[in-house]
């Protein structure tokens, strides 16, 4: 297999982890040396060749190659085979309803939700129980690493140049769960999303920070939804963009126990979550003055129920769930889902 | 021992055939294009800008086109509009 990609000679291995500094093509911590064996080794578990391609963006004219990807997940700290992960997870990011070249530049901060799903996740180790926002497990981490060394070294999206980021958050330095599918009494993420059961998947969704939603005395599904309702009609990040909110399995079984299902939670806090149109201009987030008739005129967080996305993952002890709104704040980027090949 | 590591950089592409516009050297009779990106206040900023070349020369035509998102690129059937009616185009984003 014939690589293209320029080698740069150094005097060894420490002296290549501060090459890489020098150069400009790390996140900000040390990345692995990326040899070509190494290299090749990777693609060898893709199934790919060096040229093929694996997404294009046509705005910036980037076309990111098998061989530059496989130097990326290297540089990450990924195995070869979590390689098909990071293949579907770019696959989905270049699709037009991502809108990616926007979830990268914009000065809303995004960072790209990765979720897991299906056997995959246990096949690679993904961690999608206690700490699952945390760090510990290689597979989220460095999975979620190589997206942002990705976004860097291959689509230019360099802070302050192509990444306009005001604030951003520290899930753009890794962000990939997996999603605790024997604690989800109703539909996986997946299937949700229109595949099938026995099928492993990502998801990618351009992602503000997640939100705790902690409720800890919350004893009955109505408690848990007021909090999780609560939180989701923050003025903050209030839009009519999607949602995912990602239950602690403390909570979804208290849910499912007292029979609701996944459609009926998401009813419920599709209604919960709004603010009157006078709430919305004291905050900032609509022009203009109040108005006769604000008071009472109220708004909805997302456009409907569908928009809201349930994962089940977290440790076993602790009512805490969390809220992540999407970047876009309105239809311009939305959750895509792959099925990992 | 000395090790080889791989470049992970990929640079944008050259857009083969695009050529700059002829510059124009005032505005008199021509078309002013102002192309608004759908950021807030871009619009008013825009106003302006048409407001002061408005004083300045005597235009012929000005074609406001206000993108439906800042978050997407222009449609090509506004680019396209832009390039066919217009002599020189503005665009400016607010915030």
């Amino acid at each position: 297999m014939q690589m293209t990609a320029a080698e740069h000679e150094v005097a060894g291995w420490a002296e290549a982890v501060e090459a890489y500094f020098e150069r400009g093509w790390t996140d900000g911590l040390p990345v692995v040396p990326a040899t070509a064996d190494v290299v090749q080794r990777f693609l060898a578990a893709a199934g790919r060749a060096p040229g093929d391609v694996v997404l294009r963006e046509t705005t910036r004219r980037r076309t990111i190659s098998a061989e530059k990807v496989a130097i990326n997940a290297v540089m990450a700290g990924c195995r070869p085979e979590y390689m098909p992960v990071l293949l579907a997870a770019l696959e989905a990011m270049a699709d037009p309803a991502f809108t990616l070249h926007g979830a990268i530049t914009s000065t809303g901060g995004s960072a790209t939700l990765v979720v897991v799903n299906g056997p995959i996740r246990k096949r690679l180790g993904f961690n999608a129980g206690g700490n699952v926002f945390g760090p510990g497990w290689r597979a989220n981490a460095t999975l979620g690493r190589a997206i942002r060394l990705i976004t860097l070294n291959c689509l230019g999206a360099l802070p302050g140049l192509l990444d306009r980021s005001t604030q951003g958050h520290p899930g753009k330095y890794t962000f990939c769960i997996a999603e605790l599918e024997e604690e989800n009494p109703w539909e996986p993420l997946h299937v949700a999303r229109g595949l099938r059961r026995e099928a492993s998947a990502v998801t990618v969704y351009a992602a503000e920070g997640p939100h705790n939603v902690l409720s800890h005395y919350g004893e009955t599904a109505e408690a848990i939804v007021v909090a999780l309702a609560d939180t989701m009609a923050c003025l903050g990040s209030f839009s009519p963009g999607e949602s995912f909110v990602v239950l602690a399995p403390e909570h979804v079984q208290i849910l499912a126990r007292d029979g609701w299902t996944r459609a009926r939670l998401r009813e419920a806090l599709y209604a919960g979550a709004r603010r009157t149109v006078a709430d919305l201009k004291r905050g900032g987030k609509l022009a203009g003055a109040v108005a006769p008739g604000d008071e009472t005129e109220w708004v909805h967080r997302g456009q409907g129920p569908e928009d809201i996305n349930i994962v089940v993952a977290g440790g076993g002890a602790g009512g805490h769930s969390a809220f992540i709104p999407s970047w876009s704040r309105d239809r311009n980027s939305l959750a895509v889902t792959k099925e990992i090949r | 021992m000395t090790i080889k590591i791989l470049d992970p950089t990929v640079s944008a592409e050259e857009t083969a055939g695009a050529v700059v516009a002829k510059r124009v050297g005032d505005l008199d009779g021509k078309v002013l294009g102002l192309l608004h990106n759908g950021k807030i206040n871009g619009d008013r900023l825009l106003e302006l800008v048409r407001e002061q070349l408005g004083a300045r020369y005597r235009l012929r035509d000005v074609v406001v086109i206000h993108k439906a998102s800042a978050s997407r690129v222009a449609e090509d059937t506004d680019l396209d509009r832009l390039a066919r009616e217009c002599d020189a185009v503005v665009t400016a984003i607010g915030d």
